[in-house]
């Protein structure tokens, strides 16, 4: 074991040591260092993706986009590289669509194409639930093949958080309900999980910033208040609308309901927008952290290398945080959904019975 | 603000993952770990009430294997004793058996004694008093044996002989 970690950590070093001399000979003809550039560029989704520990190589992604005569187009996004324009259909550099396809109709407009193109986190969105496929389908498969049976390794490590979910979370939170909803929960939860950690590896299949992007937390928020509002009971709907409040409260003006259905809509709306500012800060933060090396950079080597050694130290820290937010964050998704969840399976005699015991402790009082 | 605007083909890429994905998992993954965890949950509690109440059988057991073990020391004394008892009765009885038949010997060999002896005594007798016929006979020098009356006469000396001895 010892002799193999040992092998592992020698490759390693020796990947760094090769790629830093290749980086040394390449700064010199790189352009000036722009902060705002290089962290919005990890930031945002684009068409191509950086390789490994090179500027110069990159994986270009197909584009699929339709125009305005409903015409379908797929081509490699190399032939838009450098803000080349093919078959009509550039990538902007300024404006509302900056960074996206655009292109131009007849009269001369700019416009945004219909865009199914693979990008770089449609990619991730793949390698996500490749992942999670493979992981769960072979847990699955052990299961089978071995019943009753105590796991060991990898399955065994799945199986922690598998229970502490389901039998920790969804069960008690759920009750009866649990075994319905718990594939929906535990889907997400692993979802937004292994996309927080892939994001949290800075090379190629990682290093995406996908929970960071409003589109993905959007989906699984939408999701979400489907599951709720598809599932919720009578009693859920008539405390929307018709909640027990004084009648003055909803009768003539609807002040409750009005409140109630804006309630409706911000609990997922705050999932959205919770895990997209987390992930997103976390990515911020460590992309900053490491561009003070490059800005500071130009104060002199002394200054350079005091920077470094602190930008390292609280990298580390950062990513070590990062990583317990990664957990958090997915946990408190999935969480709060259950709970969500859990508040529109509400019944009418769970009501009927706290009332009758409010009623006998007021008797009794 | 180029990040917080909704991409309309990474969401239906998301979307159109998810799903696929939600759906894969749904019907082949979490249904049968689902069930695993719980049945293995149920399996482990069965088990270890089963074991729990088979140490308390196990327990009882041990007690019972005492009780009886103690009983049976109790019937092996009880069994013990009366054996000896019995030995004691039945060499009595032996005892008691051997003396009778020692009697019964002694007094067949006493009736046969006597027996013999009465033989012997009449054989003396006859002798005697054959002898002293002879010996009347010859002091007299008289046959005498014919007399009736003489030899009833001797047989009456003998027997006062007999009795003075």
């Amino acid at each position: 074991m010892r002799k193999r970690e040992f092998y592992i950590s020698c490759t390693f070093v020796l990947i760094f040591l090769n790629v830093f001399s290749i980086k040394a000979e390449e700064n010199h003809s790189e352009k000036a260092f722009n902060v705002k550039d290089v962290i919005f560029e990890h930031l945002t989704d684009s068409y191509s993706w950086e390789l490994p520990f090179s500027h110069t190589h990159r994986l270009y992604l197909p584009v699929i986009v339709k125009d305005l005569n409903g015409k379908w187009h797929i081509f490699s996004s190399k032939h838009l590289d450098g803000g080349n324009t093919h078959k009509g259909f550039y990538i902007a550099q300024d404006g509302d669509n900056v960074h996206k396809i655009e292109s131009v109709d007849e009269q001369g407009n700019k416009y945004r194409p219909l865009d199914f193109s693979i990008t770089k986190n449609v990619l991730a969105i793949l390698f996500a639930a490749i992942i999670i496929l493979s992981v769960l389908l072979w847990d699955a498969h052990w299961y089978k093949k071995h019943p009753y049976k105590a796991p060991r390794r990898g399955v065994a490590m799945v199986e922690i958080v598998i229970d502490m979910l389901y039998y920790e979370i969804i069960k008690p939170i759920l009750g009866e309900d649990a075994r319905k909803f718990a594939p929906y929960i535990l889907t997400l939860f692993f979802f937004i999980l292994v996309a927080n950690l892939l994001g949290q590896i800075v090379i190629f299949p990682g290093g995406v910033n996908l929970t960071g992007n409003i589109s993905i937390t959007l989906v699984l928020a939408f999701m979400t208040f489907i599951v709720i509002n598809l599932f919720g009971t009578k009693e859920y709907w008539k405390e929307v609308f018709w909640p027990d409040v004084p009648l003055w409260l909803k009768f003539p003006i609807p002040i409750m309901p009005v409140i109630e259905v804006f309630g409706v809509i911000t609990k997922p709306f705050a999932l959205m927008i919770r895990l997209f500012a987390n992930m997103l800060g976390g990515h911020i933060i460590a992309l900053s952290l490491v561009s003070l090396i490059f800005l500071l950079g130009a104060l002199g080597e002394t200054v350079m290398g005091i920077t470094t050694g602190v930008s390292v130290i609280f990298s580390l820290f950062m990513k070590l945080i990062d990583v317990m937010i990664c957990f958090i964050q997915a946990f408190v998704f999935m969480m709060l959904t259950t709970v969500f969840i859990s508040l529109a399976r509400v019944k009418e005699h769970e009501h009927e019975s706290k009332k009758e015991e409010q009623q006998s402790t007021e008797i009794t009082e | 603000m180029e990040l917080f605007k909704p991409e309309f083909g990474l969401i239906f890429w998301m979307f159109f993952v998810f799903v696929v994905m939600f759906v894969i998992l749904a019907k082949y993954a979490w249904p049968v770990i689902i069930k695993n965890l719980d049945e293995r949950a149920e399996f482990i509690d069965k088990g270890v009430e089963y074991s729990r109440d088979a140490k308390k059988e196990l327990d009882n057991a041990a007690a019972n294997a005492q009780l009886i073990l103690a009983e049976a020391q109790k019937q092996q004394l009880e069994t013990l004793q009366e054996a000896s008892v019995l030995k004691n009765k039945i060499i009595e009885e032996a005892k008691h058996a051997a003396a009778i038949e020692a009697q019964k010997v002694i007094d067949a060999a006493a009736v046969s004694i006597e027996q013999s002896r009465r033989e012997a005594e009449m054989q003396l007798r006859k002798q005697v008093s054959a002898l002293s016929l002879e010996i009347v006979e010859r002091l007299m020098r008289k046959d005498l044996s014919n007399n009736k009356a003489q030899i009833e006469l001797i047989d009456k000396l003998l027997d006062e002989m007999e009795i003075k001895n």
